[in-house]
């Protein structure tokens, strides 16, 4: 099993070197240069060209890759090309709100979804599957950004209850900004529980079918104990890996929710990095956004082999 | 109903300087429907309401910034920037609300005939937030970062005209230019130039001499002003804390607004405006026809443009009213076929308004003996609703008997390959810091800006004479003229100019409409107070 995992976080490592690689050729092919995109209408031929020179934008491509990477490696994410400001100070309290808003809707939404989707399985074909199903189908097939603005109308303009904007700030308490995120932890956790919730379900009444299950079936279980105990043990693998992806989601996907609730977080850093064609930025956020997907991923793969038997004993 | 209570609520400030009868304070209290004593109270609440007061925390949200954004004066594009420069620094001119340069850091200045020579004087007794005294080479020094060699400065272009510049003496500066410009001054108060002392270059903790401190900045999030306490404006300053709040989209502003987390926003839609206007606790601000230009422009030069007549007969064909009815909900002003804005002291006011008229559009589409079908190029890359701006043009110009094609450009790249480019297209053109600037910029033979190809020497000349003519009344006579020939013969159909609206909540005062940019000069952290 060892062997295994390993194996897993070599290869996480691999994929996340290839992803040093395409975050790179794709800044590179950006439209337009990060010299004249910064110096606007007041560039004339003279800035330009020392511009890049400042910028070392003459010197060949894999020159700078190989030594962005090694920077990278050691911490070091450079300044950026707009403000002169140093990356990582800048992207390591953003990357924390980023992590403290998709953490506190996991921790709504998965236990909901789970819950729910085992509910749905032990009840599948009734009025409590069905109105699951359809309560977060719903919540999924409307824009993240409707949910948000119905919150917000809702809950902020009407009853006051909660703030409109989000904005954290470092000075703030915890249980204070537990209270000015709750909208759109909220808004997240509509959005990614219909996928988890039906993959529960989906995954449950497929091992149902299996001779085992019939098995305990006719040595007399009741239906929901055969489900906890011999079903969603077996079924954990798809599971899991569907909240790794959810999780995935809530940290690279919410620049909109950001956006509509003022939250400094590193989507929204990246997207004013795009617009302005701030390289050291777009590099930074997209080394982040790559690794979370892979370490998310790869903890995933070790937790499917950690709770499948098969794996577990083989050597 | 809701239109008088929200006039009655920008009326109240002007109350204290005097801008408003008590007599007309009432009469339009008693439209409302208050009695006669409840409008007097008010009004005389409205006059102790107009003194400023001190204190409270006054909190902005804003659109215009990004995580990118920096306070050194180098870098600035957009509001918040500008905003938070204001409250730090100190300009060198300042404008009143008509737009008019009044002294800032340079306290007054002269010119010599012909517009060459300026001396400044530099305003005595000044501190920076570091103790320091300000003095000539502070100024040397703040104009300096905008124009050496290497710098990246958007105001570089404008400074260019500065042949030498010395001191003089620690209160005085002179500047002599490459050539005669009696608007000098005005280009003296762009939102670059910003006074900051001689040798800084610590942009993350600034030194000025504004009403206030930078507490805390976090690009793109939020910026926390303290006051300094010994301004040396008086009655301006007046907050304790001001925190300048990131929010770039216009639903979250118009909330955070509604639910009282922010006591000012810019840039509210107009198609959601009326329904705030009910709302008493708010007091909606609306500066008319000094945002953008909207402008089909045309090229003289390209085969079928370069007839006259076919020029007249796109002009008289655009339904203006129509369109700032139906795609600005009514929130933009006409434009006359030129750039210049009503708030401009040298805008004609005795060129009437060209209004929709099918049959004269009709009549010169005729006269210019061109048949066939015109291609206008447009897209969202130009501004937002250029396309939809485009079809009811379309639909104008069918009633008067012409085909418009509407051809929809790609928004990205649209300003490198389809503008200067397409012989007709949509364009937008932002406020320029004066009339000279306007002419040279837009319509001036030597522009690489001139979109419409209008290059006309006679024109030419007469923005010259203009340029270094100090008699006022000659001068305004010469750009009324330009103002003709552009609208007569150009190459540009502008049909509107939008209007900026702020939102502010009723007890903040001191807001005002101002000829150069929102939120009064987007000043309002320390020209407001609270009630």
């Amino acid at each position: 099993m060892l062997r295994l995992i390993l194996t897993r976080i070599f290869l996480g490592c691999l994929t996340l070197f290839a992803v040093t690689i395409l975050i790179f050729a794709a800044t590179e092919i950006l439209p337009g240069d990060v010299a004249s995109a910064i110096l606007g209408q007041g560039a004339t031929p003279e800035t330009l060209a020392a511009f890049r020179i400042e910028l070392g934008l003459n010197r060949p491509a894999y020159v700078r890759y190989f030594e962005w990477l090694s920077n990278a490696l050691q911490g070091d994410l450079g300044t950026a090309l707009t403000n002169k400001r140093e990356v990582l100070a800048t992207i390591t309290p953003r990357l924390i709100n980023t992590l403290f808003l998709a953490g506190y809707a996991a921790v709504i939404a998965v236990p909901i979804a789970i819950f729910l989707g085992i509910v749905a399985a032990i009840n599948e074909g009734k009025w409590i599957d069905r109105a699951a199903n359809i309560v977060s189908l719903g919540a999924i097939s409307v824009p993240e950004f409707f949910i948000a603005y119905i919150l917000i109308f809702v809950f902020a303009t009407n009853l006051g209850w909660f703030p409109s904007l989000s904005t954290v700030y470092s000075d703030m308490g915890f249980w204070q900004k537990i209270h000015v995120v709750a909208l759109p932890s909220i808004t997240l956790t509509m959005l990614v529980t219909a996928h988890m919730l039906r993959m529960t379900r989906a995954s449950v009444l497929a091992i149902m079918s299996q001779p085992y299950i019939e098995m305990a079936f006719l040595k007399g279980l009741p239906r929901n104990q055969v489900i906890l105990h011999h079903a969603l043990p077996n079924a954990a693998a798809p599971i899991i890996s569907v909240i790794a992806l959810n999780l995935a989601y809530l940290i690279v996907g919410v620049v909109v929710i950001e956006v509509v609730f003022v939250y400094p977080g590193v989507g929204q850093y990246m997207v004013d990095g795009v617009s302005k064609r701030d390289l050291p930025v777009i590099q930074a956020c997209a080394l982040v956004f790559g690794g979370a997907f892979v370490l998310l991923n790869t903890v995933a793969d070790i937790l499917i082999i950690m709770v499948n038997p098969l794996l577990r004993n083989s050597r | 109903m809701e239109d008088y209570s929200n006039k009655l609520k920008q009326l109240e400030p002007l109350v204290a300087t005097s801008g408003v009868s008590r007599r007309d304070f009432i009469q339009l209290a008693m439209m409302t429907g208050l009695s006669v004593t409840a409008a007097g109270s008010m009004f005389s609440k409205a006059v102790a309401a107009g003194t400023p007061k001190k204190g409270g925390t006054f909190r902005m949200g804003m659109e215009g910034g990004s995580a990118t954004d920096s306070l050194d004066p180098r870098t600035y594009a957009d509001s918040v920037m500008i905003a938070a420069s204001l409250a730090v620094y100190n300009g060198m001119v300042e404008f009143d609300n008509a737009g008019n340069p009044t002294g800032e850091l340079l306290e007054s200045w002269e010119a010599k005939p012909g517009a060459v020579e300026w001396i400044f004087n530099v305003r005595q007794g000044i501190k920076f937030s570091n103790g320091k005294t300000l003095d000539a080479d502070d100024i040397l020094y703040s104009i300096g970062i905008h124009r050496s060699g290497d710098t990246k400065s958007p105001a570089k272009g404008i400074l260019a005209q500065i042949a030498n510049i010395k001191a003089i003496s620690p209160s005085q500066i002179a500047i002599t230019l490459s050539g005669g410009n009696a608007d000098f001054p005005v280009i003296m108060g762009d939102y670059h130039l910003v006074v900051v002392p001689n040798g800084f270059t610590d942009w993350e903790n600034p030194i000025g001499t504004g009403g206030y401190t930078l507490a805390s900045f976090e690009p793109g999030v939020r910026l926390v002003f303290k006051n300094r306490g010994d301004y040396w404006k008086e009655g301006r300053a007046n907050f304790d804390t001001v925190e300048l709040l990131n929010i770039q989209d216009v639903a979250a502003r118009t909330a955070a607004l509604q639910s009282g987390q922010v006591d000012a926003v810019n840039r509210l839609d107009a198609r959601t405006v009326d329904l705030m206007k009910r709302n008493k606790d708010l007091n909606i601000l609306r500066t008319k026809g000094t945002g953008n230009r909207f402008c089909f422009v045309s090229r003289v030069t390209s085969p079928g443009f370069s007839n006259k007549d076919l020029r007249l007969a796109l002009k008289w064909g655009i339904d203006r009213e129509k369109i700032i009815e139906s795609v600005y909900s009514g929130y933009a002003v006409p434009g006359n076929d030129h750039t210049l804005d009503a708030y401009n002291p040298y805008y004609n006011t005795d060129m009437p308004q060209r209004k929709y008229d099918p049959d004269k559009a009709a009549y010169h589409f005729k006269k210019s003996g061109l048949n066939g079908e015109i291609t206008l190029s447009t897209s969202e890359g130009a501004w937002g609703s250029a396309v939809d701006c485009a079809q009811l043009y379309q639909e104008s110009m069918a009633k008067a008997g012409i085909t418009l094609n509407v051809k929809k450009e790609s928004a990205d790249g649209y300003w490198s390959n389809v503008w200067l480019k397409e012989p007709f297209c949509a364009v937008y053109w932002a406020r320029r810091l004066s009339a000279d600037q306007t002419f040279t910029q837009v319509y001036g033979s030597g522009s690489d800006w001139n979109d419409s190809d209008w290059r006309v020497p006679a024109f030419d000349k007469l923005v010259e004479a203009a340029r270094v003519e100090l008699d006022e009344e000659k001068r305004k006579a010469q750009y009324f003229e330009c103002q003709e020939m552009i609208a007569e013969d150009g190459g540009m159909v502008c049909f509107g100019i939008t209007d900026y609206l702020d939102g502010y909540s009723s007890k903040v005062m001191g807001t005002q409409a101002h000829a150069r940019y929102d939120m009064n000069d987007l000043r309002i952290a320390e020209k407001g107070w609270f009630a």
